[in-house]
């Protein structure tokens, strides 16, 4: 183990879409990051025993963190961007702790991964820290600090209208008015 | 190659830069894709400054070079690049260049079309890169192709973002340029409605997607004389420009 | 110099109610990667960008305020986000451009 009190700085920024698909057969959602500089579009297309079709595309940031001591680089492919929860659900696991970190001065932001979960990619509690280690590194944390959550939080995909933080007008030309539900 | 700077204009956003955006400005930007050289171009601007060591991508450097915008690096961030220039802007007065204007009293008729392809977003912007070259050939006053330029880059993000495919026809007589652009989309339920300013035609996905066109309408017609929408719900738009030469 | 004896000196418009803190620099950056990327804690951030995710982003990299340049409408819904945050959101009608000058002339140094 190195001694190193990281400092982490951003690398490798990449802009793009998450681009979320779902089969018609079994209702499945999944995502991925589309890193070209448009949103897809496209027909159904069969992949074994699903059909899968193009449901969304959420303009969104991708990038990693590299610390400028000793160099250790942090990938995150598997964050495809970061939401922020709008308090669309009461219900919501999200909101519930955003309500209650923010008598804290904590502010909560969301580390999105892929659909559908899977062992091999989920976020683990160590990256997840470093992401906040980040952002706290830099900040008065006296004043308050920052929380990032996992996406695992959100029950509901279905309704969540959490949204992704990105460059409006960047890969597209005009603000998005209001985010419906993703399905 | 040295050219006279006029203004300087510093955003990220190229809705701004070809809404707002004054001829002969330096464009300072972080973003370095090649739409912002394009939308530069179109804005006739003497070139683009790319900020925090940003790279060129997308054939971005490319564009430039060919048509001939200065294309500058530097790892000033846009704060720095802005209170650079304030200092050298200080030191000179600034004394505006005179502007050859130079008319062609010559008979021009030309007719030419372009097709468009929906949602191909890599072309983006060709049709109205071409159409300004051939206008600069023709030797037109450079503000008005600029508003050409503008009015059709618009238009041709329309085609692009909301429509299956469409057609682009340029028209030059010696009294008016006309650019016709008909595409096969959804088309507008709400004319009127839709040149408001910050009104958007997009689609609900479309505007979750960040799209929508309520820079695109008004500003066309700012740029524009004469300027003529017809549309059909489910059918397509056919959106007409007419640009006078005095 | 404090986000208020900016907006005195300025004359710019508060949109946001916020608590006041002092103005460790300035960031101006239409891109919300960028301001990630490099804005510092106390950051005064200038922008065009006027959609709610400038909020947090600007709380990601806890900015003192955010200036919107060139008379930009700001949507009620990023004020009233801005306000449940405490940050300030400050309304000018100079372009960007213009707008540095000033800052700098006010002895204000790049973040
Ligand atoms: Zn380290
Ligand atoms: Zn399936």
């Amino acid at each position: 183990m190195s001694e190193c009190q990281h400092q982490w700085e951003m690398t490798n920024i990449r802009f793009g879409f998450v681009v979320f698909e779902k089969c018609s057969h079994c209702n499945g959602i999944r995502t991925f990051f589309s890193a070209s500089g448009h949103p897809m579009v496209g027909d159904e297309y069969v992949e074994g025993e699903h059909t899968w079709r193009c449901m969304e595309n959420a303009q969104s940031l991708q990038f990693d963190l590299q610390c400028k001591q000793c160099g250790q680089l942090e990938k995150f492919d598997d964050v495809m961007g970061f939401l922020y929860c709008t308090e669309c659900l009461d219900d919501c696991k999200v909101a519930i702790l955003q309500k209650k970190y923010a008598e804290k001065k904590t502010w909560v932001i969301v580390a999105f991964g892929f659909l559908p979960r899977r062992k091999d990619t989920e976020l683990s509690p160590r990256r997840l820290k470093i992401l906040e280690d980040y952002f706290n590194q830099r900040r008065d944390t006296s004043r308050s600090t920052i929380a990032v959550l996992s996406f695992d939080l959100i029950d509901d995909f279905s309704r969540c209208k959490g949204e992704f933080i990105h460059d409006v007008g960047m890969l597209s030309l005009e603000p998005p008015k209001e985010r419906k539900p993703l399905f | 190659m040295d050219t006279e700077v006029e203004h300087i204009y510093a955003s990220d956003l190229m809705s701004d830069v070809l809404a707002f955006g004054k001829p002969h400005s330096l464009l300072l930007t972080g973003l370095a894709t090649r739409q912002s050289i394009i939308s530069a171009h179109m804005a006739e601007f003497v070139g683009v400054v790319l900020l925090r060591g940003k790279v060129p991508k997308d054939g971005a450097e490319k564009f430039a070079r060919e048509h001939r915008l200065v294309l500058l690096s530097t790892n000033l961030d846009m704060y720095d690049a802005c209170v650079r220039i304030h200092a050298i802007r200080k030191r000179q007065r600034a004394t505006p260049p005179a502007k050859p204007v130079e008319q062609s009293k010559e008979e021009i008729l030309l007719s030419r079309e372009f097709s468009i392809q929906g949602g191909d977003f890599a072309n983006a912007g060709m049709v109205s890169t071409e159409v300004k070259s051939i206008l600069k050939k023709i030797g037109l006053d450079p503000l008005l192709i600029r508003r050409v330029a503008i009015s059709t880059y618009e238009g041709e993000m329309n085609v692009v973002m909301h429509a299956r495919r469409g057609q682009a026809t340029l028209r030059v007589t010696p009294q008016m340029i006309e650019v016709i652009i008909e595409d096969e989309g959804k088309g507008i339920p709400d004319v009127e409605l839709a040149m408001q300013e910050g009104f958007t035609t997009a689609t609900e996905e479309m505007r979750a997607l960040g799209f929508g066109s309520g820079m695109g309408l008004p500003n066309i017609k700012n740029n524009s004389d004469e300027m003529e929408i017809e549309s059909e719900v489910g059918q397509g738009t056919t959106l007409r420009m007419r640009f006078f030469i005095k | 110099m404090t986000v208020k004896e900016l907006i005195e000196n300025m004359g710019l418009k508060p949109l946001s109610q916020f608590d006041d803190r002092e103005i460790t620099g300035v960031f101006v950056s239409d891109m919300l990667s960028d301001v990630m990327a490099g804005a510092q804690s106390g950051n005064l951030w200038v922008t065009v960008q006027t959609h709610k995710s400038i909020v947090p982003a600007a709380n990601l990299v806890d900015v003192s305020a955010i200036i919107i340049s060139s008379g930009k409408e700001v949507p009620r819904e990023t004020i009233e986000l801005a306000t449940k945050h405490n940050i300030a959101i400050l309304w000018s009608e100079l372009p960007t451009f213009e707008l540095v000058g000033k800052l700098y002339s006010l002895g204000l140094a790049t973040g």
